[in-house]
């Protein structure tokens, strides 16, 4: 394949973290969108009939001046020679976690999208073959279910528990549940690459795995790399919230600050969570931006970051002093099956009624939240984008709106969270809220990219053709934009979904409060019962989110 | 690229296998703590006690900072830390976990340690003379502390059960603040009616003038029972010499206010000193927290 043919498919198809959202599959049609509107119009006022739920007004505007007091802190953050040096030190640690989990989670994604690409397994076979072939993806798929369903504060307790103190435990729970989602991005990467080169070699009776390493591999990798940059931006993030279960970080530095309220230490932390996300937030775009423009990997960007995570990968190796011999410890397998026999069996005599609830109030704030997200995103993604020509106001504009999302998802959940408790009645509504702004945060830039990243000439010929700005948006923008958007939202539901264990503060009950309780407890056989549940909820909202995809394409 | 690539997998290779190699590990004691009064301040001081207990038992001492009881409970049962400062009932579901687990010492407010109910004035709660007039908090929106919290949670949650408020008895769901501190804040912003937390933490905020009393206000004082203590576990003479868990215990009771690098650590601990204790102390925390589910 020449270059310049490879270039121009790579910058007709839609950057790689989009591809989350943007799954393969074909469309339905009119009647499919109608019912799929249908039943998330209904979703959304059963949430918002839920709300009705809560006793008493919703908003108490008395409770602002705790907020201000938390937002005057802002201009106040301490500067105690000892505590910066402290926070200096966990944000190392906090970029060590999140880039040793981004390696795993890559690592693992690569293995795992391979052996969960169609290509691999079905790909020249034929008959009872194939169908045996289908039986084994489609196991592989399910399982990948299972590490996403559960959140990154789980998977580290788990972890915990058969590992004990060592940060191998953040390393593995952020890079497990990251690499199912990578292992599945991956898995369509391979299934979308032209399969000509490699259905010859199958039929020249090359071996599986040679004939996918030599054709589709070279093709695939490199968009592998740059969604890796893009998951690290996500990897900061978790590795703060997992500093919050004592992992150690920045995470644990808020927790601390955080427990006697003390808001000059707290905004020191987020002020260092902002500066991460921010810095990894240009980092990781400038890389992907190259990739999405069609750049050779001698480009001197994409070379020195590939040298640069080099560096940062063992200079993370070496912060942590991460030792791997603890995986193959005899403790860790006796420890590991005891976990299991805690857990197993599952507590089945639960009262039905409670966990029904539980998952109605989560799916409920899951809704609200993620339509505050899509609302808000649609709404700041157009000043977040630089389109058109660079002038110095567009320049803040776009500066300024971007600054205000890496705000919204620097600050973690449960800080929103209290901040929201403080002026609303304590319920669905702060929980969705906290969750809403969060996710906006993250959901308004990958939005404004793929403002970015639109086909420019219907809006020129409409400009030609004298139309005024509001016709262009409304006949070449909004119906190129619209579906995208609602994509990345359905995408992000089914992650909001896990999040809600997260925000058990606000008092709204849920499946979050309620693992919580039993986590507490150290009751793990109800634990895992909960779980399941939670892994159910997921599927069916992945299941949901997929049907809704397919009738807006 | 691929050049560039190679290079890349064969270093970090190289990288892990080099980070395996760990050798033979030292002993030593591995301790924590979560305690109730400046967490901060304890968590980034923390040198002080290792360093303390080190030149007093001869063998290495390593502090641990931790903020989630469940970690730390799990991460004691795994054996990861020889010897924990535990809430009253992360105490009793440690030593659960592990049978045989001895409690060393208390702090000397941690026997007759008490919790607050407190309410927003606009509520119009008055403050009621004994337990059965926690009735008056029925219907009300209520918030807990942490989850795991003895005076935040277990028996705040115990004493409202004597005077026959149950779990379902609050309007909505009762909250989990997340900590003492947390929880005067969400009541004064008026999130929450009624809180229950750690006296000591309420007395020390209204002294500070940390509390707007206008808008919130203690309502009961509980009874007093017991709270924070020091686990060891039962292996510690196996691993450090036999009589090392005694001689631990010496050196917490041994810890002197007159002493200025003892009076400092007491303070973090929010100590007057350590004083012996009892399993049997905490007998009434396991069998309420046997009620409330909250122990297997």
């Amino acid at each position: 394949m020449t270059d310049t043919l490879e270039s121009r498919e790579a910058s007709t198809l839609p950057p790689v973290e989009l591809r989350e959202a943007a799954g393969a599959v074909a469309g339905t049609g009119r009647r499919g969108a109608r019912w799929w509107s249908g039943v998330g119009l209904v979703l959304l006022i059963a949430s918002l009939g839920a709300l009705a739920w809560t006793p008493g007004p919703l908003v108490r505007p008395e409770g602002f001046t705790l907020v201000t007091d938390f937002l005057g802190a802002a201009t106040t953050p301490s500067t105690d020679g000892a505590f910066l040096a402290v926070v200096g030190s966990a944000a190392v640690t906090t970029v060590a976690y999140a880039v040793l989990g981004t390696v795993v989670s890559v690592v693992l994604g690569f293995v795992g999208g391979i052996l969960s690409s169609e290509v691999w397994w079905l790909e020249g076979r034929h008959g009872a073959a194939r169908r045996r072939a289908t039986a084994g993806w489609i196991a592989v798929r399910g399982t990948l279910v299972l590490p996403r369903a559960i959140h990154e504060v789980i998977w580290g307790l788990v972890f915990l528990s058969v590992l004990g103190l060592t940060p191998l435990v953040a390393v593995l729970a952020i890079g497990i549940p990251f690499g199912a989602v990578t292992a599945k991005v991956f898995s369509e990467l391979l299934d979308e690459s032209p399969r000509r080169p490699y259905r010859a070699a199958l039929a020249a009776g090359t071996p599986r795995a040679i004939a996918l390493l030599h054709t589709l591999l070279p093709v695939a990798w490199s968009d592998l790399l740059s969604y890796g940059f893009y998951r690290f931006e996500c990897a900061i993030r978790s590795a703060a919230i997992l500093g919050l279960i004592g992992a150690g970080g920045l995470g644990f530095q808020l927790a601390l600050s955080l427990q006697t309220l003390n808001y000059r230490e707290v905004w020191t932390v987020l002020y260092a969570l902002i500066v991460l996300s921010a810095a990894t937030d240009v980092w990781s775009s400038a890389v992907r931006r190259r990739r999405a423009s069609g750049a050779r990997p001698g480009n001197p960007v994409i070379r020195g970051s590939l040298v640069a995570a080099l560096v940062l990968g063992l200079f993370s190796l070496w912060w942590v002093q991460l030792d791997l011999s603890v995986l193959v410890a005899a403790d860790t397998w006796r420890l590991a099956g005891q976990i299991v026999t805690d857990a197993w069996p599952p507590t089945l005599d639960v009262p039905v009624f409670e966990l029904v609830v539980a998952a109605l109030i989560t799916v409920a704030m899951s809704v609200l939240a993620i339509v505050l997200a899509v609302a808000g995103g649609a709404v700041l993604a157009f000043p977040a984008a630089s389109t058109g020509a660079p002038t110095i106001g567009r320049r803040v504009r776009v500066v300024a709106t971007r600054a205000v999302l890496i705000v919204l998802r620097a600050l973690p959940p449960p800080v929103w969270a209290l901040l929201f408790l403080f002026v609303m009645a304590p319920g669905l509504l702060p929980g969705a809220m906290a969750l809403g702004v969060y996710t906006l945060g993250i959901l308004g830039r990958l939005m404004a990219e793929s403002v970015e990243n639109l086909e420019r000439r219907p809006q020129q010929a409409l400009q030609a053709a004298g139309a005024s700005g509001a016709a262009v948006s409304v006949y070449a923008v909004v119906p190129a934009v619209a579906p995208r958007f609602v994509a990345f939202g359905l995408y992000r539901w089914e992650v909001t979904i896990r999040e809600t264990v997260v925000v058990g503060v606000v008092g709204a009950g849920g499946l979050g409060l309620l693992l919580n309780d039993q986590l507490t407890s150290f009751d793990y056989a109800a634990s895992l019962t909960t779980l399941a549940v939670v892994v159910v909820l997921t599927a069916l909202v992945d299941a949901t989110s997929a049907g809704v995809r397919r009738s807006v394409r | 690229m691929r050049r560039v690539l190679a290079v890349i997998v064969l270093v970090l290779t190289a990288a892990l296998t080099a980070a395996c190699g760990g050798g033979a590990e030292p002993r030593e004691l591995v301790i924590s703590a979560i305690p109730d009064q400046d967490p901060q301040k304890l968590q980034r001081l923390y040198g002080a006690l290792a360093e303390r207990l080190t030149g007093t038992l001869g063998f290495p001492v390593r502090y641990v900072p931790l903020t989630d009881y469940a970690a730390s409970v799990t991460a004691y049962r795994r054996g990861d830390l020889d010897m924990v400062f535990f809430g009253g009932l992360t105490g009793v579901q440690a030593r659960q976990q592990v049978p045989g687990s001895v409690p060393l010492a208390q702090r000397d407010v941690d026997e007759r340690f008490r919790s607050v109910f407190v309410a927003t004035t606009a509520s119009g709660i008055a403050p009621v003379a004994d337990v059965a007039g926690l009735r008056s908090v029925g219907g009300r929106s209520l918030t807990f502390g942490s989850e795991s919290s003895t005076s935040g949670r277990l028996m705040p949650q115990f004493f409202l059960d004597q005077a026959g408020v149950g779990p379902n008895a609050f309007r909505g769901p009762s909250g989990f603040s997340g900590s003492h501190d947390a929880t005067i804040a969400v009541v004064t912003s008026g999130a929450y009616e009624v809180g229950a937390l750690n006296s000591s933490v309420w007395d020390q905020r209204v002294a500070a003038g940390q509390v707007d009393t206008t808008k919130v206000r203690e309502i009961f004082r509980t009874p007093t029972y017991h709270d924070y203590h020091w686990l060891a576990r039962p292996d510690i003479d196996d691993e450090l010499g036999a009589g090392a868990t005694s001689r631990i215990r010496d050196a917490l009771l041994g810890l002197r206010p007159s002493d200025p690098v003892d009076k400092n650590i007491l303070d973090l601990f929010g100590a007057g000193s350590f004083i012996p204790t009892q399993p049997q102390n905490y007998d009434q925390v396991e069998q309420v927290g046997r009620s409330l589910g909250l122990v297997q």
